[in-house]
């Protein structure tokens, strides 16, 4: 007879999960099971849909397609009160606590008696009591009405495990935990883990880092494209294998302009033990006239960070730029403007462009000085301007008097561009330059990236899309935990290298 | 509690100042006078506090005030029977006070629920509210005044327990005000209700994955904002008796000031009931410290001359004073900050 525990029902059973965004979509059928006192790693590259699946799950987002059991019963979550009350509780990456408040309020909070509705009292000194008993659980040394703005990130986020068990979770997910946790502080978040596993608490654990991922999975699920690829149990997992996994398309050889191998220029910008901050350790790099260096790295690796300090935007620490043999240093960035140092930011929509104002008014605006007339705005020549850059980038917009709210994503990423090569830029920095943008258009920025470097323009990429990286990058920089893990030159560059570099494997590390 | 024993301490400093430019300060009628003055800006300012916790804003508590006085005159005042137009109703008392404060509570109401149930912005809703409730007043006053007539109501603010008839020792606004800062203390520091004020002043995100009804609460705070603004209402309709478009007149600011002089952050998620009528002690101690403040001095003559504040200078002084706390109350989070990426940069060396 087949023991009672094997013919239960899994935990967990998600089935043929489908959600779509306007425009795309997030998940296409992923199935997904889970065992008491299980830790499951969820992996796959940036929008994979391990987000969007953990929402779905935590009840945050309701799936169009697909069925979701718990022990064996049908569930539908319309909010994320239902999902709780199942006994799924989810950790967010940015910490859901309140800062005004102690740690037993914030271990209950949502979650207090409310016997008497909104009026309860408030029970103080039982929710100390019982918030002291959960703290020792997770190993919080604190007592439990100290301030939550006193306690580190690592400390916070066993309050948000405390959070969890107060609700009797039996699944608790944690969205990329040890992001902004040291090393330390990481250690003893599985040793937490590995605690609660043996307590029965089933956990999806989504890491891009593959040693902890290793370290601590039962078993690893991979996403890619919003599709479920593979389960690897541990025995099987390695470092290899699941990169395959997340990796694992083959590029489209045509959808990028030919880049010629040539010949490095000479270097226009020089980076010496930039100490960005939050970074843990400097950073070096050069980049040449007329050369495309990608940047890549997960969400989090400390890219934009970078980017914003060689811009001016927040200042980096220490260390020392040059461009063009002389010294660089922006402290705001209207010195990086000055220079020709321009960044057109990953956010078009907040930092990149006034949505309400006109193309041309925008294409004027980081040099707004040089359209003034006795301390008029020429108007003319702010539209002459603005429609050269439009004729440029073939920009489909009836006229450049129109506001930039009503172009496409793509179209107003051409915008940005446009901006910045009105003043006759250096060096461009281009943080997701692609980011939300059709793949017509997309083919069409890439077209207009290497005219640009063809004419002599030095850029940096930021990029999460591992095809974009590899198709455009003269050099890649990549990036993990805020450091650079290594540069590889485009000759021998593939897709498992820059994974491997990105989630933790060999340290490499080249001339840069 | 460390900002409210700070404030605490400057306003007995001031007082001290005060009474030793003017030992008349101190004085039995001065004490009482102000203390009244306190009480009615403690009401409502208490009120606005709770909404200012949530992380909002109230700028129509004024007109509510204005509104709340001006209903009562109309409904329980004298009728005239020669000219109807220009009198009250003459309704009963309790009437036009119940009405009255019931229209303060709907006002509070349907700000609440314009601003959580569509996501429009605290600041415009109630500044519209304002001019609204304002022009209202205005229209049943027809420009002119009502007056309350001789009702008990108006000898409500002037009198008090204890002492002799006319100069009581504790005026009634001080037991109104009492009886608002328990049961605000109760429902803001003892209740679940009070804990998700400050949850969802401190992280909104955080508060609605909590499930937390957060616009459930954060509606309640106006009405109970608005209905604090009718309670001072009624107390100042008996004090002033007669009621003109005029009263109640930015005294959203007073509140807004003197809630943040007792530590209640308009980034949401601090502040206390103490704190805010230790603010509003403070705002009306400056009020009457530049009536009272004197410095005498001898002229180069040898003559006694005494030097007084122009009266002025009371919006001066009382911006500066705001101005100073806010500064020193932004240094002090600066500082906090700092030393806490410190704290977080010496941990992640280890």
């Amino acid at each position: 007879m087949a023991s009672l525990a094997e013919a239960a029902p899994p935990l967990l059973e998600m089935r043929g999960i489908r959600k779509r965004f306007p425009g795309v979509v997030a998940l296409d059928g992923v199935s997904l099971h889970l065992r008491r006192g299980e830790v499951l790693a969820l992996t796959g590259e940036n929008g994979a849909g391990k987000s969007t699946l953990i929402k779905v799950l935590g009840g945050a987002h309701l799936p169009d397609e697909g069925e979701i059991r718990v022990d064996g019963r049908g569930v539908r979550f319309q909010s994320v009160r239902d999902a709780k009350d199942a006994g799924i509780a989810l950790i967010h990456q940015e910490l859901m606590l309140a800062p005004n408040l102690d740690v037993a309020g914030n271990v209950f909070l949502g979650n207090e008696d409310r016997s008497f509705g909104l009026l309860s009292p408030l029970r103080r000194r039982a929710m100390r009591r019982a918030a002291a008993e959960l703290l020792l659980r997770v190993g919080l040394a604190h007592p439990p009405e100290t301030r939550l703005s006193s306690l580190t990130v690592g400390e916070m986020q066993m309050v948000e495990i405390a959070k969890a068990l107060a609700l009797r979770a039996r699944i608790i997910i944690m969205d990329e935990p040890t992001s902004s946790l040291t090393a330390g502080e990481s250690q003893k978040l599985f040793q937490i883990i590995r605690q609660l596993r043996s307590e029965g608490i089933a956990i999806v654990y989504i890491s891009h880092r593959m040693e902890e991922v290793l370290d601590l999975a039962d078993r690893v699920t991979v996403l890619r494209d919003g599709r479920h690829v593979g389960d690897l149990q541990r025995d099987e997992a390695t470092h290899e294998k699941i990169v395959a996994l997340m990796v694992g398309r083959e590029l489209s050889a045509n959808y990028f302009p030919p880049r010629p191998e040539k010949a490095a220029g000479d270097v226009v910008l020089e980076v010496d033990d930039l100490l960005v901050p939050g970074a843990p350790a400097p950073v070096s790099f050069n980049a040449a006239r007329g050369e495309i260096v990608g940047f890549a790295g997960l969400v989090g690796s400390g890219r934009t960070e970078l980017m914003q300090a060689l811009f001016g935007a927040n200042p980096a620490l220490a260390g020392s730029m040059k461009l063009e043999g002389r010294s660089f240093l922006p402290r705001r960035t209207s010195d990086a403007i000055r220079r020709g140092v321009y960044l057109a930011p990953e956010d078009r929509k907040r930092h990149g462009l006034v949505l309400p104002m006109t193309v041309a008014q925008n294409t004027s605006l980081p040099a707004i000085d040089s359209y003034s007339r006795f301390g008029l705005l020429d108007r003319g020549r702010e539209r002459r301007v603005a429609e050269a850059e439009v004729a440029r980038f073939r920009v489909k917009t009836p006229s450049v008097l129109q506001p930039v709210v009503n172009l496409s994503g793509g179209n107003q990423q051409k915008v940005v561009l446009g901006k910045w090569l009105a003043m006759a830029p250096k060096v461009l920095i281009l943080d997701e330059p692609t980011r939300g943008i059709d793949v017509g258009a997309k083919a069409e920025i890439y077209r207009h990236m290497a005219e640009l470097a063809a004419e002599g323009l030095t850029i940096l990429m930021v990029s999460s899309e591992m095809q974009e990286v590899l198709g455009m990058s003269d050099r890649v920089v990549v990036m993990r935990e805020r450091r650079i893990a290594g540069v590889l030159p485009r000759a021998g560059l593939s897709a498992e290298r820059v994974a491997q570099l990105m989630t933790g494997g060999a340290e490499e590390r080249k001339s840069a | 509690m460390r900002r409210e024993l700070g404030m605490f301490v400057a306003l007995v400093l001031l007082c001290f100042g005060l009474w030793a430019t003017n030992h008349d300060f101190l004085g039995a009628s001065n004490v009482i006078n102000t203390t009244r003055q306190i009480s009615m800006l403690g009401i409502f300012a208490i009120g606005i506090s709770f909404v200012i916790i949530t992380g909002g804003i109230d700028l129509s508590i004024g007109s509510v005030i204005g509104l709340t006085g001006v209903l009562i005159a109309k409904l329980s005042g004298q009728f005239h029977p020669e000219n109807p137009a220009s009198g009250g109703l003459g309704h009963s008392l309790w009437l036009g006070i119940t009405v009255a404060l019931a229209v303060a509570a709907l006002i509070g109401l349907v700000q609440g629920l314009l601003i959580t149930r569509l996501n429009l912005q605290p600041f415009i809703v109630t500044l519209g509210g304002m001019l609204l409730l304002r022009g209202v007043s205005q229209t049943i006053v027809r420009g002119g005044t009502l007056s309350l007539g001789d009702v008990p109501l108006a000898r409500f603010a002037n009198g008090g327990l204890f002492g002799s008839e006319g100069s009581p020792l504790l005026p009634y606004p001080v037991l109104v005000l009492a009886l608002v800062a328990v049961i605000a203390a109760y429902l803001l520091h003892f209740t679940v209700f009070g804990r998700y004020v400050y949850a969802i002043g401190g992280n909104r995100d955080a508060a609605e994955y909590s499930g937390i009804p957060v616009r459930r609460v954060e509606t309640l705070t106006y009405v109970i904002s608005a209905f604090s603004g009718g309670v001072a209402g009624v107390c100042y309709a008996s004090y002033i008796g007669q009621m003109s478009q005029q009263v109640g007149i930015a005294y959203e600011l007073y509140a807004i000031a003197a809630a943040v002089l007792g530590g209640v952050s308009l980034r949401g998620g601090e502040g206390t009931v103490l704190g805010s009528i230790i603010g509003s002690c403070i705002m009306r101690v400056i009020d009457n410290g530049i009536n009272m403040f004197q410095w005498v001095y001898r002229d180069e003559n040898g003559g006694r001359r005494i030097f007084r504040l122009d009266n002025n200078w009371t919006f001066i002084i009382i911006g500066a004073v705001i101005l100073v706390a806010v500064v020193l109350d932004q240094a002090a989070h600066l500082i906090q900050a700092k030393r806490r990426t410190r704290r977080a940069g010496a941990l992640a060396k280890e």
